[in-house]
């Protein structure tokens, strides 16, 4: 009689357990669940899509003419399609290069007094890399995200903090 | 007679305990589902505290947009074609000298846009005098209180060459200050 009331005990002891670890368990998905979906809210783009929006009529110092100087966009174009130079006898893709270099290193100042840590800026022309530059380390915690644009234009910007 | 007795004080004896087992059973389960409720509710009040901020953010991000997009400010199709988070300079300069008649109107308290490339080494504040050759154009002068947000903008100007003219854009960022909502 003595063991099968113990049995019995020893049986709800079990049931109890079973009770902890299913809850456990749920909690457990639960959070990991809530985690990985707050780091992607803070994961916002705004401010990257519009410095790639501004940055693309930035007017260059490479002219077209006498009164007319090429914007980023149309530089990328010309620079892509090695079609002339500017007309003071730059290369398109130079001034394209270190006119972009320019504006991400003054927008997005890499150091230790600043919050971030790096960045990798990169333009594609129907999947082939146009330019290419990067900046400090890469983390995990990055903003940024591709924008695509007409004449298969691809701008990948991404800030790690 | 007597062995019946002790039969049924024997069974009441055995229905106790097994109430007060389940009684014990049902407490702490009670407890520990309570206690789990508690984690939850926490974890969650914490999680919305968070998501309430980045609402705040996510808002003020789209008010500097919205800012940027309004007839006041944007560049239209002046510049060629119709450009989005682009700011017309020479409209802004025009409407900082009325900015008076526009007192309220955002519910804003500050308004600055700020020339970040090609950059300069001392901020020069834009006026009559000083347009273009400044980088801070101050439209709405306030008091910094409250929150600050500020996102890229494309600041655009029309510029002359020997008499004819052409079109000038550079980098700036927009920012705003405004009050916190209680």
């Amino acid at each position: 009689m003595k063991k099968i009331i113990n049995k019995r005990a020893q049986e709800e002891m079990v049931g109890f357990a079973l009770i902890i670890i299913i809850v456990a368990v749920i909690l457990l998905v639960f959070l990991a669940v809530s985690l990985n979906k707050s780091k992607e809210e803070v994961l916002g783009t705004n401010e990257v899509s519009s410095f790639v929006q501004s940055i693309l009529s930035y007017t260059t110092s490479c002219a077209e003419y006498q009164d007319n100087y090429y914007s980023i966009q149309k530089l990328i174009i010309e620079c892509n399609n090695y079609e002339s130079d500017c007309l003071d006898g730059r290369k398109t893709c130079d001034v394209l290069n270190s006119t972009l270099k320019g504006i991400v290193d003054e927008s997005w100042p890499v150091g230790e007094n600043t919050p971030i840590i790096g960045y990798e800026f990169f333009i594609t022309v129907n999947d082939e890399v146009l330019i290419f530059f990067e900046e400090g380390n890469k983390t995990l915690n990055s903003k940024g995200s591709p924008q695509p644009f007409p004449h298969s234009i691809d701008i990948y910007f991404t800030a790690y903090y | 007679m007597i062995v019946i007795k002790n039969k049924t004080q024997m069974k009441t004896k055995k229905a106790q305990m097994k109430i007060q087992q389940t009684a014990f059973m049902l407490l702490a389960i009670t407890i520990f589902f309570v206690l789990v409720g508690l984690f939850v509710l926490m974890f969650k009040m914490g999680s919305m505290q968070d998501t309430a901020e980045i609402l705040e953010r996510d808002n003020a991000m789209s008010l500097v947009t919205k800012l940027a997009n309004s007839p006041e400010f944007a560049c239209g199709s002046v510049f060629g074609t119709q450009k989005v988070d682009c700011i017309d300079a020479d409209k802004v300069m025009a409407l900082k000298q009325n900015s008076a008649i526009y007192e309220g109107f955002w519910g804003i308290s500050n308004i600055e846009i700020l020339k970040i490339y090609p950059g300069s080494e001392e901020n020069v504040e834009c006026n009559i005098i000083t347009y273009p050759n400044c980088n801070l154009i101050r439209i709405k002068e306030g008091e910094l209180t409250g929150y600050s947000v500020s996102n890229f903008v494309s600041l655009c100007r029309k510029e002359s060459f020997e008499g004819s003219p052409y079109n000038k854009c550079e980098l700036a960022r927009l920012m705003v200050s405004y009050e916190a909502i209680e």
